[in-house]
């Protein structure tokens, strides 16, 4: 490009810092909303690799049985079978979960001689110095001696020989600290690191362990012991890689992170929207200029460069601002998305904010992509005119009102797309976002013919009012500026709408669910990860806690995850009350025949676990019993809004017997009549008192404590969407603050003809709410649509779930609101400015 | 739709100026439009130095207008964001002349309208007058060998007009420069050879020709 043509557009946009600071903060919001998606789900990613690799170390398999764990002498049995030269490094783990103060902790008891054999010679981090007498000592001498990351340490505020407490199980243990690890690494935090032998006692897992490490060479000689591996194990026992073993766990949040993603992609949608506005409004401000070019000769690819090249800086300037602001705005996520997943799915510490290069490849390139997109249909417009000089700006307005006629089949064309798309994509949850956004398009393409209808149709109205006639008149003649800004705003609101009516919905069917589901009045549980094996109930506390008068019946449960031939799976095997029947509400199969074949041996599965696997009643799961691999039948499928991974619901006889475990994880107890649930569970606490600290809670608070976590789900989305919300905030004000000081000589020409100025300002104010109403009656329909979409498509494709539509008028009070505020927003400034102006300036503006 | 030019005969010989005026709205600009190949006729041709602008495509009327054609207008249209030297330049630019080449030169033509020491100036801070003497500079600083200017003289007064024009005029028959310059000027017309009016979409010779022009 010619330096005269640069040094002119790059003059231009800085002799508009206002319109230039715009466009720049609705690009770097919308990029800095995805790179702050991006650093909070890798950072937890990252976070949850590192403390794997600190566990795993160098071990390329894993040995895991049933949740029972494995017994030990396996481990001894399969280090005597490989007597080879090189044979396979094992090592034994036993990992669980405990309380220091308000913290979960992963507790993980090693061996540090065969964790230093795995790792090839090497002190395995995280493990005593083996040629330190004194560590080595105290590590296998002291009661309750502990190692963690000084990190860690520091957290929890520990010094070395401090002595703390910790509760496993919900009882009461005693720790020293006897190492701080200076060197563990980011893995290594929310972790503590005890003997093997000590674990197992913590643990009440005397001779068991939850895992043996393998370490075997690459190659042929690898395979090849791999096969003899796999052929010693018996049949309750599996071996998996470790990767393989990462990436299951990491796929369980596949479609929270998606959801995340979508939700940061709308920001950078409205934000080109923005962009768009600003960079045409760049274009058609200089049109006389770019005539001017014209009839000096340059090309129209000439003119499209120099304005491609603007939009480039532009996005390349914003989308570099955007990574910062998205770190930042990352840094403040990462706390929301870990607290997700430790809520949802695993416990997780995250200390360290993780930038992936690929993001800020991503990140830039989705900016500088979005400026040239949205810079491409204005450039390509004025490079196409004929150069006449001083292009009319009815000629604009013409070509804006065919340009809307136009965009009404293509919003036809899209809502019918995604309509097909719906129909034809089966269970893709890309396609069902892909069908939000083309909705999303549709209303926006929809948008200024809408407007134009109704700014006609009200200046018909207002016909005894010149004013009001001016004032509606203007907006439908104005579509070019107008309808972008209501397009931009429509969408926001829109998807503002529907996340509401979204939200809402689940929240009360949610709701629904728990009152159904919690039949019991008290449930008492032991402190810890809902799946976590080592999570159960001390048979002598139960046998008191039944004791209680209080107590009329009860249910047990015990909450485990089993492997099966589709991974590892949430199993929750239960010997019912006779009115926790009446619990499940089955959606494909009915009570009266799936309870029966309940009894008799066959599974139930959740919702989200049928949507998942794809399984129906009458097909058949296999899970891997402690006597191997055995067929169940599926005998319903229930409605379940707790686990979106899904679980199967067994009978706990029938669990005890084929998985040797006869441990309960929890209770479901019912109140003999007329016996509050507040004094019940006071007097269960103290049956309980000293032998273990169980959680132990009224159905009300359960059901309270569960819509708290709902809202810490959501809050997430209701930040992002916000962020969203704030892009098109600006896109509006920015737009129709250029629309309105564009009109400066036309507002002093009415108060030449004797408009007052408040009379200026009320015209401008009014023509900005009106906008701002037109925008939030197109986003009504189009958010109702959209929720449905969310609901019936998203959602269920994301998790499975099936959410009943409720609708309240509270779900549209925030759009209004953003409506309203924005359009006001935009108004002010114009507003004081054209009552203010000087007349005779006014007049001679050109 | 009622023709603007209709059987618009006239033909221009090199080095000659011919005024052409008319009511408004007879379409003088029009004219002014279709010799740069800005727009295209209906029917007809227009040829320049015995090439049909009206055969060419946009891209080639472009190329060719940007080569052959200066032009100079009533409100100036200088670029607002270049300084006077730049706006200048550009047109040097756009015909491939870059760097020290096209600055030496773009001050020399600022040298020849009487604005050398203005190069650096913004435009908006130089008179009508001086607007219009940078427009010039412009216009000739390719050499054109065809100059069209729509209303030199339509926003300046009288006596900065009178500055303006001899400057234009004597640049033009200097280097031979055909120019077609449409005007509602009398003192434009007196100092063009020809003058041609346009009446009815149509060209005549006109009635006041350049006192002494051969």
């Amino acid at each position: 490009m010619m330096a005269t043509l640069r040094a002119a557009s790059l003059r231009h946009l800085l002799r508009h810092p206002a319109q230039l600071a715009l466009a720049l903060i609705g690009l770097t919001l919308g990029v800095g909303t995805i790179v702050a998606v991006d650093v909070a789900t890798a950072s937890s990613q990252r976070a949850f690799e590192l403390s794997l690799q600190a566990i795993n170390g160098p071990a390329t398999h894993q040995i895991t049985g049933g949740p029972r764990g494995i017994d030990e002498r396996r481990y001894t049995q399969l280090r005597r079978y490989f007597r080879d030269e090189f044979p396979p490094r094992f090592a034994p783990v036993l990992a669980g979960y405990v309380s220091v103060g308000e913290r979960t902790m992963q507790l993980i008891g090693v061996d540090p001689f065969a964790a230093a054999e795995l790792a090839g010679g090497r002190r395995a981090p995280g493990t005593p110095d083996l040629a330190s007498d004194d560590g080595l000592r105290r590590w296998f001498t002291e009661p309750g001696a502990v190692l963690m990351s000084a990190a860690t340490a520091d957290q929890l505020g520990l010094a070395i020989n401090n002595r703390f407490e910790l509760a496993v199980d919900g009882v009461r243990q005693r720790a020293t600290l006897v190492a701080r690890v200076a060197d563990a690494g980011a893995g290594f935090d929310g972790m503590l690191l005890t003997d093997i032998a000590q674990a197992q006692e913590w643990l009440g897992a005397i001779g068991r362990l939850s895992r043996i490490d393998v370490r075997l060479p690459e190659g042929a000689a690898g395979a090849a012991l791999l096969a003899r591996l796999r052929a010693q194990l018996p049949a309750d026992l599996e071996l998996h890689g470790t990767r393989a073993e990462a990436r299951e766990t990491l796929a369980m949040t596949d479609a929270f992170t998606t959801n995340l993603k979508a939700m940061s992609l709308l920001a950078l949608l409205v934000g080109a929207f923005l962009i768009y506005g600003a960079v045409s409004f760049a274009v058609l401000q200089r049109r006389a200029s770019i005539a001017v070019l014209r009839a000096l000769g340059a090309t129209r690819g000439e003119v499209l460069a120099v304005l491609l090249s603007e939009a480039a800086v532009l996005g390349l300037v914003g989308a570099s601002g955007g990574v910062l602001l998205g770190v930042a705005i990352g840094r403040g996520l990462v706390g929301l998305v870990s607290q997700t997943i430790n809520d949802l799915y695993f416990v997780v510490a995250v200390n360290e904010v993780s930038l992936p290069v690929s993001s800020v490849v991503t990140a830039v390139s989705a900016g500088l992509a979005t400026a040239l997109a949205a810079a491409l249909l204005p450039a390509l417009e004025v490079a196409a005119s004929a150069p006449q000089l001083g292009l009319a700006r009815s000629v604009l307005e013409t070509r804006a009102v065919r340009l809307a006629r136009t965009l009404v089949v293509v919003s036809a064309l899209l809502a019918l797309g995604a309509g097909f798309m719906v129909w034809v994509s089966g269970r893709s949850l890309l396609a069902g976002f892909a069908t939000l956004f083309m909705l999303l398009l549709s209303v926006a393409a929809v948008t200024p013919a809408a407007l134009r209808v109704l700014a006609q149709a009200a200046a018909r109205l207002g016909a005894q009012s010149p004013v009001a006639r001016l004032a509606c008149g203007d907006i439908a003649a104005s579509l070019s500026r107008t309808g972008v800004a209501v397009a931009a705003l429509g969408m926001a609101l829109t998807a503002m709408i529907g996340v509401a009516i979204m939200v809402e919905s689940f929240r009360e069917s949610l709701r629904e669910w728990l009152i159904q589901t919690m039949r019991a009045d008290v449930y008492v549980s032991a402190p810890g990860p809902a799946q976590g094996p080592e999570r159960r109930l001390d048979p002598q506390v139960i046998r008191a806690l039944l004791a209680t008068p209080a107590v009329r019946d009860h249910s047990e449960s015990r909450r485990v995850q089993v492997a099966s031939e589709r991974g590892a799976l949430d199993l929750n095997a239960v010997k019912l009350a006779p009115a926790s029947y009446a619990a499940l509400k089955f959606t494909q199969a009915d009570a009266a025949h799936a309870w029966p074949q309940f009894a008799r041996g066959a599974i139930l599965i959740s919702e989200p676990l049928a949507w998942r696997l794809a399984l129906a009643p009458h097909d058949t799961l296999t899970l891997t019993t402690a006597s191997g691999p055995r067929s169940f039948a599926v005998a319903g499928v229930y409605r379940e809004y707790g686990n979106d991974r899904g679980e199967v619901l067994m009978n706990l006889g029938q669990y005890q017997r084929l998985w040797d475990d006869d441990a309960i994880s929890g209770l479901g107890i019912y109140l003999a009549p007329g016996v509050e649930a507040r004094r019940a569970v006071g007097e269960l606490r103290a049956a309980a008192r000293g032998r273990q600290a169980l959680f132990i809670r009224s159905n009300a608070d359960i059901r309270a404590l569960s819509m708290r976590i709902f809202e810490r789900t959501f809050l997430i989305t209701r930040v992002l969407y916000w962020l969203a919300a704030g892009v098109a905030a600006v896109g509006l004000v920015s737009a129709l603050l250029a629309w309105e000081l564009e009109r400066s000589r036309e507002l002093a020409i009415l108060r030449s003809l004797g408009l007052t100025p408040a009379g200026t300002a009320l015209l401008v104010m009014g023509q900005t709410a009106f906008m701002g109403i037109a925008a939030l009656l197109a986003a009504i329909p189009a958010g109702l649509l959209t929720a449905l979409v969310l609901t019936r498509v998203i959602n269920r494709r994301a998790f499975g779930w099936q959410i009943d539509l409720h609708l309240t008028p509270a779900q549209f009070t925030d759009a209004l609101w953003l409506a309203l505020i924005a359009a006001l927003a935009a108004g002010v400034y114009p507003a004081w400015r054209s009552a203010r102006a000087p007349l005779a300036s006014g007049l001679r503006e050109e | 739709m009622h023709p603007v030019l209709d059987r618009a005969d006239a033909h221009v010989s090199c080095g000659e100026t011919v005024a052409v005026t008319g009511r408004s709205g007879s379409g003088k600009s029009t004219l002014l439009n279709l010799i740069s190949g800005i727009d295209r006729a209906d029917s007809g041709t227009v040829e320049i130095d015995g090439r049909d602008v009206t055969a060419m495509g946009e891209p080639a009327r472009t190329l060719f207008r940007r080569a052959h054609i200066g032009f100079v207008h009533q409100f100036f249209n200088l670029i607002p964001t270049l300084d006077v030297a730049e706006n200048v330049r550009l047109v040097l630019e756009l015909n491939g002349v870059r760097g020290a080449q096209a600055r030496a030169r773009s001050l020399a033509a600022l040298a020849e309208v009487g604005l050398g020491e203005r190069a650096h100036s913004a435009v908006d801070q130089l008179s009508g007058g001086e607007q219009q003497r940078v427009a010039i500079a412009r216009a000739l600083v390719h050499r054109p060998p065809v100059l069209l200017a729509d209303e030199p003289t339509g926003n300046l007064d009288e006596q900065t007009a009178g500055e303006v024009l001899p400057v234009l005029l004597s640049l033009t028959r200097a280097r031979g420069t055909t120019v077609v310059v449409v005007t509602h000027d009398a003192a434009v017309s007196r100092l063009a050879d020809r003058v041609l009016e346009l009446r009815e979409g149509q060209l005549h010779e006109g009635r006041e020709p350049r006192a002494g022009a051969s």
